[in-house]
């Protein structure tokens, strides 16, 4: 198949952020086209030490983490607490249309290298600034994590239980979701640019992020003055999640479906009855309702119904799926979501990859995650215009 | 006032609920022209219902379908243009309307725009670079892609879910259709995307998004660990899978928490210190790492003490001004009048023509910043039909005889057939049923409107 050109394959950008999300908004920069180069410190950055890893071996080329977030980059390694380190990045800048970062706000500026000094040399540079609370405002300076930016975020006070804790949502979706946030925020840049030849400084706050999907929640006080709070632990069940033989579904009453094939689909006449008819008499005989399903569907599995009630009866139906149930799931093989990745140090490996299709320039693999310093030769020589000696006299000195 | 960047660009938008309306809303944001398209009969549910929102004040009005939070919110700085494409006539009005357009966004089940015989392949024949978005809960292809699908029940197949939830405990929800905004975000990014690609290389395309793929990436971690390791992963609630200590704490007052998180041996020293217990830092069994991890419990019930006893704005402020990292629980009043959120300018001021009756409201604006091209949400959403006589006699041309017969036929139309009662239900009747936490009657006070 021939492959046409991409939206962003004119673009070079120097990925020097750490952890979760910055790494995820340059390497979907890559995805498309862009011409990555990731700047690790000389230990390397803080995601090589995230597990999962491989085989549960905490090597630093091993972290599964690293491996999803880092696809499609060339890698060096680089001191900038050393001044010759810190002249190096100026002059890498010069040479580049974005750079992303994750370092609280100012540190750049205290080594010279914040946007406002590199613009001088390079009027179109985009540099995109991805942090806990943003670069401006009171709490700038506080010190993240993904608990932190889901509390702060609001999504907490909505999830979990009114006689419980507030509770986060599982793993680190913030920090993905404020990945492709910087992501689109800096391609709103380049197009900027592109009309303007002007770059500039694009500044993403995770709590923002998460913040920014509360569109029931938040303005539900400035129209009224309400506050949604968490769910009651009693009540109906049913909308909820609920058992069956082998794990967990969820179903939702809706237009799509008519009660009484919902009724057919759980087996059971006696949904038919008056008493279930419609959402009211459903909420006031909730736990009535809850006993019939929850007899019916006691011995039904997730797949058997997933597909019956999907295929045959049109209804919103949900089932709590494993990961090892995505890692098998047929759906995601189709929409071409995941990439084989062959990696000098994990091997093959399957590896969640593709977001959404496109009809020309999709989302393209190009190379795995890169070693630690891996392409410190090649990308030095190409940018600084310098030889492979004076790179290793670089090395040797502690700079790269 | 500079050019917005988006400015000239028009978009056809035929969206519903919440993931692509909000898409286009944020277009509208940066200058396109978005011209959202429902059909007399078929309201965007974010009007109307439970996915609506509220009414301001609680009054519905002459027109409620026009004054819910959530829709005007999502719809902001819109065109709206009330045509039914269930009828060929109302199909004729949208190819005319394909034929002067850059963008088409629309988030219909698979099947629809095909047998309407408007998949990509057709609508470049009207218009030959074209962009299309379509946004789907599956996707346009495989064999899960005309499952009905909606964010509460997709949040289980895509895996949060199951991730999600106390300690030991069963899945929990997630809430407020997660997994709607990642299409969102998604279907944003496409368009940028396309437009940069339409821009360099003269040619449009199609890009399919789905819920799916995207919920499901939101867990990558936990399918590579089991690829790698084979490992079934459990819910451990607020605990972090490889720190601690890591929870949300009570604090003083109703319903008041904190979340703290320690990632390392020097935040632990420094939590130790600032909740005035130094010497915990030396205790041999919290002293690494996996020693906190072990002892988590009695950590729990340590660091609960100390904040149960204060506010938890106190909490956060004076854990991190230690080092430590800490985030108070936002509810929505907190959301609302948060003087971080106001010094950055987050919320935005959406202010109604004195004839919808109301007023000045605070809304979402974007999660980030550019330095150099400032942005503003450019007005509220637009009544139903609102410019429909713009769209089809300014834009496209049609004569008032043209525009008349298709009113007449009840193709196009301001008034919709399908208004729901509003069932009314006051403030403090939604707090006493559980749907409220409480509510404040001077809220307008607190916030300035």
């Amino acid at each position: 198949m021939m492959i046409g050109p991409s939206a962003l394959d004119d673009v070079r950008v120097l990925d020097v952020s750490q952890g979760i999300a910055g790494p995820l908004c340059a390497k979907f920069l890559g995805d498309y086209g862009a011409d990555v180069i990731k700047i690790e410190p000389p230990g390397g950055e803080c995601g090589r030490r995230m597990p999962p890893f491989f085989q549960d071996d905490p090597d630093p080329e091993k972290s599964l983490f690293f491996l999803l977030t880092n696809l499609n980059k060339r890698g060096v390694s680089l001191n900038l607490e050393r001044p010759e380190g810190a002249e190096i990045f100026r002059k890498l800048a010069r040479n580049v249309d974005v750079i992303v970062e994750t370092f609280p706000p100012g540190y750049l500026a205290s080594r010279g290298l914040d946007h406002a000094s590199l613009e001088r040399e390079n009027p179109g540079l985009v540099m995109t600034s991805i942090t806990p609370f943003g670069q401006t405002g009171p709490y700038s300076s506080y010190k993240g994590g993904e608990i932190v930016s889901y509390a702060t975020g609001g999504l907490m006070s909505i999830s979990g239980l009114t006689d419980r804790e507030p509770l986060k949502h599982g793993g680190f979706p913030g920090q993905y979701e404020a990945g492709l946030n910087g992501a689109l925020a800096t391609l709103v840049a380049l197009l900027i640019r592109d009309m303007t030849g002007a770059g500039q400084h694009v500044d993403v706050s995770i709590q923002e992020v998460l913040a920014s999907t509360l569109v029931i929640l938040q303005p539900f006080y400035s129209w009224t003055g309400g506050v949604q709070g968490r769910r009651e632990p009693e009540g109906k069940l049913f909308g909820n999640i609920m058992p069956c033989k082998d794990g967990y579904f969820v179903c939702q009453a809706r237009a799509t479906a008519p009660w009484d094939d919902m009724a057919s689909f759980f087996g059971r006449e006696e949904l038919k009855e008056e008493r279930f008819a419609d959402a009211e008499q459903r909420g006031a005989n909730g736990r009535e309702m809850d006993e019939i399903i929850l007899d019916a569907t006691k011995e039904r599995t997730m797949a058997e119904m997933f597909r019956t009630a999907s295929e045959q009866f049109r209804m919103l139906f949900g089932i709590v799926q494993t990961p090892a149930d995505l890692a098998a799931c047929p759906q995601l093989d189709a929409v071409g979501f995941y990439q084989e990745v062959d990696h000098p140090v994990i091997g093959k490996i399957k590896v969640p990859f593709r977001l959404w299709n496109m009809s020309a320039g999709p989302a393209r693999y190009t190379r795995p995650a890169p070693l630690l310093g891996q392409h410190n030769v090649e990308v030095y020589t190409e940018f600084l215009k310098i030889s492979a000696d004076e790179v290793r006299r670089l090395r040797e000195g502690g700079i790269v | 006032m500079a050019k917005l960047p988006l400015e000239g660009l028009r978009i056809i938008d035929i969206s519903n609920v919440f993931s692509l309306p909000y898409a286009t809303g944020l277009l509208a944001d940066l200058g396109a022209e978005i011209i959202k398209i429902e059909g007399p009969g078929r309201l965007d549910v974010t009007r109307q219902g439970a996915f609506s929102g509220v009414h301001p004040d609680n009054q519905p009005g002459p027109d409620p379908w026009n004054r819910t939070s959530t829709y005007n919110l999502l719809n902001r700085g819109k065109k709206s243009l009330a045509v039914d494409l269930s009828r060929p006539e109302g199909r004729e009005v949208l190819k005319d309307l394909i034929r002067r357009s850059d963008v088409l966004m629309e988030n219909f089940s698979p099947r629809v725009m095909r047998s309407w015989g408007l998949d990509y392949p057709n609508q470049i024949k009207l218009k030959p670079d074209l962009i299309m978005v379509s946004c789907s809960g599956y996707g346009q292809s495989g064999p899960y892609s005309l499952y009905p699908a909606q964010a509460t029940t997709q949040e289980a197949t895509h895996g949060l879910a199951h991730v999600t939830g106390y300690r030991g405990d069963i899945p929990s929800k997630a809430g407020q259709s997660f997994v709607d905004f990642l299409a969102t975000w998604a279907c944003f990014m496409g368009t940028a995307l396309a437009l940069r690609y339409r821009h360099r290389f003269k040619k449009g395309l199609w890009i399919d998004v789905a819920m799916y793929p995207l919920g499901c990436y939101m867990v990558s971690d936990f399918i590579l660990d089991w690829e790698a390791n084979h490992r079934r992963s459990e819910r451990i609630g607020n605990r972090h899978p490889w720190r601690a200590p890591q929870g949300c704490y009570r604090c003083a007052g109703d319903d008041q928490w904190c979340a703290v998180s320690v990632f390392d041996d020097e935040e632990w020293a420094a939590l130790c210190r600032a909740i005035g217990e130094p010497e915990l830092a030396l205790t041999p069994r919290f002293a690494s790492n996996g020693d906190r991890m072990a002892h988590h419990d009695e950590i729990d019930g340590i660091i609960a003490r100390w904040t149960g006893r204060r506010p938890k704005f106190e909490v956060m402020e004076r854990l991190q001004s230690a080092g430590v990292r800490a985030g108070a629980v936002l509810d929505a009043r907190d959301l609302n009048v948060d003087p971080h959120l106001r010094a950055r300018g987050f919320l935005e001021n959406l202010e109604f023509p004195p004839e919808r009756n109301i007023g000045k409201r605070g809304i979402i604006g974007r999660p980030w910043r550019l330095t150099k091209t400032p942005l503003a949400v450019r007005g509220p959403g637009p009544t139903l039909g609102q410019h429909n006589r713009e769209v089809l006699q300014d834009i496209l041309g049609y004569s008032d005889a043209q525009y008349a017969d298709l009113e007449r036929a009840g193709i196009v139309g301001t008034a919709p057939t399908n208004a729901k009662k509003v069932a009314h239900m006051d403030m403090d009747e939604r707090v006493r049923q559980g749907r409220l936490a409480y509510w404040d009657p001077d809220f307008k006070q607190r916030l300035g409107i």
